[in-house]
């Protein structure tokens, strides 16, 4: 079943077109990472996809409802974390996460268990009595992250949920939503810049740049389909002028000197390369200490395709 | 589940994050020390206060006073709770969940209602002794309080509203809000009789809703429902109405 459908969705301020013909379509039960560069959109499609803004044109529907119809319906079976820290001053983290599920009709029974829940899972229980306040930015991150799973839903926004947690704090998160994913069948349409995050937590990704969607993929398609190039270092012992001609000769390879002399190829034939530069090397009896190949990453991926696109 | 309206919902987290133990004592201290200190000490500046038929003693024409002092006061809630939504990403998340705007308009009317009722009672409690010889409660007069108290709250949040909307530095707010609320307070009916006044100033006494309010109140509590009063009933309702539209249009506009 298709959770996020969008036909065309274009949002525009004034002159700027902040998105500009967006079509997606995901499916239930899985983590949907969204990335891009700042400023590329990803933001103005959580606000228009969450119904918090009309769309200049275009059509959305989640969870098959009409968000144009049905903004309220569809608010009701959404969870959503913006990218803005939201909180209120006066309470404690304890009571925010309670005043929260009453906010969403929870019963109170049930709002004490899964205050406690959430408070022992998102490593709360030393600051529950703290008010919101005086907490740290990292800390006050994690209350509205865990507030959000006081309600039910069958969908869950999160605008770069990690800013301002630690790494262990960082990896707790993602454990826990994967776990969320697994054993509720939950939908999560998730943002961040730390590429890493998406490349453990997703299942599939889009990459937006400029409002535009530039590739929509798993994680390890979109590895095969921009990863062509392959890296492959050679730190050697000297450069003589003699390796440096004979290497000029091959247009997909580098020397740098800094920090140590290194052979840098760069290339969709690296291994091929790879061949030619070792003969060299050889005839011109220079010593290598050390040879890497490093493997395409999503990071990569992203700056190419967002490199492409600009 | 028994579901529970969202207004009701909003109205529950409005008065949680909004009454608090500082809040309570500065509402009770502050018009104690006017009532009890200012009261009694300026006696023997002001003999005596008429008040549409009756002679009203300063304490208990100042008591009266307070109650609608008191109820433009604890409005001022209301622009802290939008300012405070909007500073603090609640307004974004509230409106990201089950609530509409007119969920959250109305929930912050009813939440001055409240406060603006719990606060008349509060004052009359605490000022009944002052002016309880002067009392003429009767079936008219007290639904006479509560509608100047629920309409004075309506147009004084409103006020609040309008510049919670338009401000977002802390500094700005509370400067522009102290100042209205101070002149407000002090160009009005609730310290002094308008009798006496120099005319310019008198004017201006009755160009400010407060004296309004402050004058249904004490008709209320003293029994003297005149013509005059049923005006100020009329301009009172006209103005929160107004005044209310224009809150409603502005937090709809509000964008993210």
């Amino acid at each position: 079943m298709l959770c996020i459908e969008t036909k065309d969705l274009r949002k525009k301020y004034a002159s700027t077109i902040a998105v500009d013909g967006v079509d997606l379509q995901i499916e239930s039960g899985q983590v949907f990472g969204f990335l891009g560069p700042n400023g590329a959109g990803k933001s103005t499609v959580i606000k228009l996809l969450t119904t918090l803004i009309p769309p200049s044109n275009g059509k959305i529907s989640i969870l098959g409802i009409d968000s144009a119809k049905h903004p309220l319906e569809i608010r009701k079976k959404i969870g959503v974390v913006l990218q803005q820290p939201s909180y209120e001053p006066t309470l404690s983290a304890e009571k925010s996460l309670e005043k929260y599920g009453m906010m969403w009709n929870i019963d109170k029974n049930t709002r004490k268990k899964r205050t406690e829940e959430l408070l022992s899972a998102f490593g709360l229980e030393e600051i529950r009595k703290k008010k919101m306040d005086d907490l740290s930015i990292g800390q006050r991150r994690r209350v509205q992250v865990a507030r959000e799973f006081m309600h039910d839903m069958e969908l869950l926004f999160l605008d770069e949920p990690t800013v301002g947690l630690d790494p262990a704090a960082r990896r707790k998160l993602l454990d826990f939503l994967r776990e969320q994913v697994k054993n509720s069948g939950l939908t999560i349409f998730y943002t961040t810049h730390v590429l890493s995050e998406a490349e453990y937590l997703c299942d599939n990704i889009a990459i937006i740049s400029n409002g535009k969607i530039m590739a929509v993929d798993s994680p390890s398609e979109l590895k095969n389909r921009f990863g062509h190039e392959k890296t492959i270092k050679i730190h050697i012992s000297k450069v003589s002028e003699q390796l440096k001609s004979r290497l000029s000769e091959i247009p997909e390879c580098q020397i740098k000197l800094e920090p140590e002399p290194t052979v840098i190829i760069n290339s969709t034939k690296s291994e091929i390369i790879l061949m030619n530069i070792l003969k060299i090397l050889n005839e011109t009896e220079t010593k290598i200490n050390d040879l890497s190949a490093i493997p395409t990453n999503l990071e990569e991926i992203f700056l190419k395709v967002v490199g492409d696109s600009n | 589940m028994i579901r529970i309206n969202p207004i009701i919902r909003l109205v529950n987290r409005n008065l949680t994050i909004s009454i608090n133990p500082g809040f309570i004592i500065w509402q009770i201290l502050f018009p104690l020390i006017y009532i009890f200190v200012a009261g009694f000490a300026y006696t023997s500046l002001i003999d005596s206060v008429p008040f549409g038929g009756k002679d009203l003693d300063y304490p208990a024409f100042l008591a009266s006073g307070m109650i609608g002092f008191n109820i433009m006061n604890s409005t001022l809630i209301s622009g802290i709770i939008i300012w405070n939504d909007r500073r603090h990403g609640m307004f974004e998340q509230i409106m990201s969940g089950p609530f509409t705007r007119t969920h959250y308009i109305l929930s912050n009317i009813v939440t001055i209602g409240i406060i603006g009722l719990f606060s008349a009672a509060l004052i009359t409690a605490v000022g009944y002794p002052v002016f309880f010889q002067s009392v003429e409660f009767s079936i008219v007069t007290i639904p006479l309080i509560i509608f100047g108290s629920v309409v004075g709250a309506i147009l004084f949040g409103s006020i609040a509203s309008i510049i919670s909307t338009k401000l977002r530095s802390s500094e700005g707010f509370n400067v522009i809000i102290n100042t209205v609320f101070l002149f407000c307070a002090f160009a009005s009916t609730a310290f002094y009789p308008v009798q006496g006044a120099p005319q310019p100033l008198a004017t201006i006494f009755y160009l400010n809703p407060l004296s309004y309010l402050v004058d249904i109140i004490r008709a209320g509590i003293f029994g003297q429902v005149t013509d005059f009063v049923i005006t100020e009933m009329l301009l009172l309702v006209a103005l929160a109405a107004i005044l209310f539209v224009i809150a409603t249009k502005l937090l709809t506009k509000l964008d993210f």
